[in-house]
C-alpha cells in the first residue's frame, strides 16, 4: 500500500469516527433538553403558560407580564412555562428599527421587528439574575440596550 | 455641520477628484500614443501585451504609469496598491475602535458612542469591500495573465473605467462617515439622521453602488479572460488551481451582486420615499434577506481565490505537485453553489420558524465537506512532500490553513439552530470571522505580496527580518484577539456595542491586546516597504510566482 493510500485512509475513518462521536452527542443533548425557535406569529388563545410582551424601543427594552409593565428589569418564576411575544415599534412612530433580544443563559434570542410578532417558548430551570441584551444594532446608544432579570422560587 | 454645508463639502471634493480624472485621462492618452510608437517599433501588434511583457521582464519600472495603462498587469497593480493603502486605513480604524473598549462604559471618546459605530462601520465595510475584494481582483488582474499564458489583453479600457468608478465608491463610504453596520437596514439607515451618526448615508448608499458596478464589471473581463482568452494550450481541465477559483468566486459574485445592488436602489429610493420596506405592505425584513443573498457570498468570494493562492504557493516551497487537482476543482465548485444556500444562518432567529431553520442548518453543515476537502488537500500536499522550505510566504500560508481550522469549526458550531439562539450577535461570530479573516484573506494577501515584492518593486528584495516580524505578531496577536472573542461571545459576550457589563472586561482586554499586536505588526510590513525603497534593486523584477510557474523550486526572487 502506498503512502497515498494510507493518508486517505487515516483520514476518511478518523473523520467518520470524530462525525459519529459528534453525533451521538448531538442527540444525546437534545433528547436531555427541549428546545424553542422563534417563530412569526401572534399567540392565540391557547398560549402556553404566561404571556411577556417584550417590545424594543431606542435605546431600552420594556415588559408587560399580566399587566405589571417594567423596564430594562423583570421577574420571572423558576419552572414556570413563559411565552414571549417580541415586537419594536410600529413603523411610522420613527422609533422602527430592528432590534434583538438575547438572553445567553437560557439560549433565547429572538428579532423584535416592526409590525411583527415574534414568540418563544421557555420554562426557566435555574434561580438567579440573568443579563439580557440587545444583539442587533439599532442606533446610537444600541450598547444601553441591556439589563438583568431575576427568576425566583 | 450642518447638512448645507456638507453638501458643499462634497460638490467641492466631487470637482476636485473630476479635475484630477480629467488630468489622468490626457496623461493617460499622451502617455498611450507615446507607448503605442514603441510597441510598433518592437513589432508588438497588441499595446496592453507588451506592455505587459515588458514589466514582467525587462526590468521595467512600474511606478504610478500603473494608473495610466490599460493593460491587466497594470490594472492588477493598481487594485494591489489601493487595496494596501485602505487596508491600513481600515485597520487604523480597527485599532481605534478596539482599544476605545478598554472600560465598560465608554469613557475614551467622551461619551460620542457614535465615533465606536463610525469606526467600526467604516472598518468592516472598507476591509471587505476596498482590501479583500481589491486585493483578490488585483492578483487575478496581475497573475492570470501569466497562468493562462493571454496574449492579448482586451477590454482594458472597461476594466479602467471599473477600477476608477470602484476606487471612488470606496472615497464616498470614506466621505459619508456612515454608522450603520455593513449591513445597511432600512428602518435605522433611514432613520439614523437625527443623531448626527450617519446623516450621510445616502452617500454611502451611493459609493456601495458604485463598487458593485466596479466589481461587476471587472469580474465580467476576468470570466472573460479567463474563458475565452486562454491560450490554447493551457486546456479548462488543466488550468492553474487559482484561475479555477477565481472563475468559481467570479461567477457567485455576478450571481448574488443584484440582489443587494437592487435593495440598495430601493433604499437609495426609500430615503426620498419610503414606500419599499417601511411601508405598511412590506417589512424590514424584506430587505435582510436580500442583503444576506449577496451577504454570505461575499465572505466566500473573499476567501475563494486565496484558497487558489494557496494552491498556487505551496507547490513553489515544497517541490511537489497539489496531491489532487480534481478534489481540489470539485471542492472549490461546491463551495459556489452551497454559498448562495446558506445565507439564511444569518437570520435564524428572526422568526422564519423551524422548518426554514432546519434547511439553512444543514446547507451550512454541507459547506463543511468542501472545505474540509480543501484543508485535507492541503495538508495532504504537505504531508506527502520531501521538505517543506518554511520562508515568510510559506509561513503565512501554514497559519492560515491552522487559522481555518479553528474559524471553521466556530462556523459549523454557530450554525446549529439551536447553539445560534445562544452564539448569533455576539463576539463568537466576530472570532470566527476575523480568524477566517485574518488567517486565509489577509495572511495570503500578505503571502503573495511577498512573493511579488520583486515585480512590485522592481527588483528590491524585502527584507527578511523584518517580514518574520511581521508575520511573527500578525499570527500571534490574531490568535489571541480571535481567541478572546470566541469565548468571550460563548458566554454571550454582544459584538458592536460601544460599551459592555463589566463581566466581559477580561475577555475584551484580551482582544484589545491582541488587536494591538496585530496594528503594530503591520507597521512592520510598512517599515519593510520603506527600508526596501531605499536601497537599489538588487534582482531581477521576476517573481516565484510567476516564472517558475512550472518548476517546482524557486531560485529567484523571495528570500
Amino acid at each position: 500500500m502506498n503512502q497515498k493510500y494510507k493518508i486517505e485512509i487515516i483520514w476518511i475513518v478518523a473523520v467518520l469516527a470524530i462525525l459519529f462521536a459528534s453525533m451521538g452527542i448531538n442527540f444525546y443533548v437534545t433528547g436531555m433538553k427541549s428546545f424553542s425557535v422563534a417563530t412569526k406569529e401572534t399567540p392565540g388563545e391557547k398560549t402556553p403558560g404566561t404571556l411577556i410582551q417584550a417590545t424594543g424601543v431606542q435605546w431600552s427594552w420594556s415588559f408587560e407580564i399580566n399587566g405589571v409593565k417594567t423596564v430594562d428589569n423583570f421577574t420571572l418564576t423558576v419552572n414556570q412555562t413563559y411565552t414571549m411575544v417580541i415586537t419594536s415599534l410600529p413603523v411610522g412612530t420613527g422609533q422602527a428599527v430592528i432590534h434583538d433580544l438575547l438572553i445567553p443563559e437560557f439560549g433565547i434570542q429572538v428579532y423584535a421587528v416592526p409590525g411583527q410578532n415574534n414568540t418563544i417558548t421557555f420554562t426557566p430551570d435555574k434561580t438567579g439574575t440573568f443579563i439580557f441584551e440587545c444583539v442587533e444594532y439599532c442606533g446610537y446608544d444600541h450598547y444601553k440596550m441591556r439589563g438583568y432579570f431575576t427568576v425566583v422560587k | 455641520m450642518s447638512t448645507t454645508t456638507y453638501l458643499i463639502d462634497v460638490s467641492v471634493t466631487i470637482s476636485i477628484i473630476f479635475l484630477i480624472l480629467f488630468y489622468v485621462y490626457y496623461k493617460y492618452n499622451s502617455t498611450k500614443s507615446e507607448m503605442d510608437k514603441i510597441a510598433e517599433k518592437t513589432d508588438y501588434v497588441d499595446t496592453g501585451s507588451y506592455f505587459r511583457d515588458a514589466i514582467g521582464g525587462k526590468n521595467k519600472s512600474i511606478g504610478m504609469s500603473a494608473f495610466l495603462l490599460n493593460d491587466a498587469k497594470s490594472i492588477g497593480v493598481r487594485y494591489i496598491i489601493t487595496s494596501i493603502i485602505f487596508f491600513f486605513i481600515a485597520g487604523t480604524f480597527g485599532v481605534i475602535m478596539r482599544v476605545s473598549l478598554v472600560e465598560p462604559t465608554p469613557t475614551l471618546f467622551l461619551n460620542r458612542t457614535v465615533l465606536y459605530d463610525i469606526l467600526t462601520t467604516q472598518h468592516g465595510l472598507l476591509m471587505i469591500y476596498m482590501w479583500a475584494l481589491g486585493s483578490a481582483l488585483g492578483f487575478s488582474y496581475y497573475l492570470l495573465p501569466t497562468f493562462l499564458k493571454v496574449k492579448k489583453d482586451s477590454m482594458g479600457g472597461y476594466s479602467s473605467a471599473a477600477y476608477w468608478i470602484y476606487i471612488l465608491g470606496g472615497i464616498f463610504i470614506l466621505l459619508s462617515r456612515t454608522s450603520t453596520r455593513w449591513y445597511f437596514y432600512p428602518p435605522l439607515s433611514l432613520n439614523l439622521n437625527p443623531y448626527n451618526a450617519g446623516g450621510f448615508n445616502w452617500l454611502a448608499v451611493l459609493g456601495m453602488e458604485m463598487i458593485f458596478v466596479g466589481v461587476v464589471i471587472a469580474a465580467i473581463v476576468v470570466i472573460k479572460m479567463i474563458i475565452m482568452d486562454r491560450d490554447e494550450n493551457v486546456k479548462i481541465e488543466q488550468m492553474p488551481l487559482f484561475a479555477w477559483a477565481v472563475l468559481f468566486t467570479l461567477i457567485m459574485l455576478v450571481a448574488s451582486a443584484p440582489f443587494f445592488m437592487l435593495g440598495l436602489a430601493m433604499t437609495f429610493y426609500d430615503f426620498f420615499n419610503p414606500i419599499f420596506f417601511v411601508s405598511s405592505s412590506s417589512s424590514p425584513l424584506s430587505f435582510t434577506e436580500m442583503f444576506w443573498i449577496w451577504g454570505h457570498p461575499i465572505v466566500y468570494i473573499a476567501i475563494l481565490p486565496q484558497f487558489g493562492l494557496i494552491y498556487e504557493i505551496i507547490p513553489k516551497f515544497t517541490g511537489n505537485k497539489i496531491y489532487s487537482y480534481a478534489s481540489g476543482v470539485l471542492a472549490l465548485g461546491l463551495l459556489m453553489p452551497l454559498s448562495e444556500l446558506v445565507w439564511g444562518h444569518h437570520l435564524l432567529n428572526s422568526g422564519f420558524g423551524l422548518e426554514w431553520g432546519l434547511f439553512f442548518t444543514t446547507a451550512s453543515f454541507l459547506v463543511v465537506i468542501p472545505s474540509a476537502i480543501t484543508v485535507f488537500n492541503y495538508i495532504a500536499t504537505l504531508w506527502t512532500s520531501p521538505k517543506i522550505r518554511l520562508t515568510v510566504p510559506m509561513l503565512f500560508v501554514v497559519n492560515g490553513i491552522f487559522d481555518f481550522i479553528i474559524g471553521g469549526i466556530t462556523g459549523v458550531i454557530q450554525s446549529n439552530l439551536v447553539l445560534n439562539e445562544v452564539l448569533h450577535g455576539t463576539y463568537w461570530v466576530t472570532g470566527h470571522f476575523h480568524f477566517i479573516f485574518l488567517g486565509i484573506t489577509t495572511g495570503i494577501a500578505f503571502a503573495v505580496i511577498y512573493m511579488l515584492f520583486p515585480s512590485l518593486t522592481n527588483g528590491r528584495k524585502y527584507n527578511v527580518r523584518l517580514a518574520h516580524w511581521h508575520f511573527t505578531l500578525t499570527a500571534v496577536g490574531s490568535f489571541i484577539m480571535s481567541m478572546g472573542w470566541t469565548i468571550g461571545g460563548f458566554y454571550g459576550m454582544p459584538r458592536f456595542v460601544a460599551g459592555y457589563f463589566a463581566r466581559f472586561q477580561a475577555f475584551q482586554d484580551t482582544a484589545i491586546l491582541g488587536g494591538v499586536i496585530v496594528g503594530v505588526a503591520q507597521l512592520f510590513f510598512l517599515a519593510n516597504i520603506f527600508v526596501t525603497y531605499s536601497k537599489a534593486p538588487s534582482i531581477a523584477s521576476s517573481n516565484a510566482l510567476e516564472d517558475a510557474y512550472n518548476l517546482p523550486a524557486i531560485e529567484s526572487g523571495g528570500e
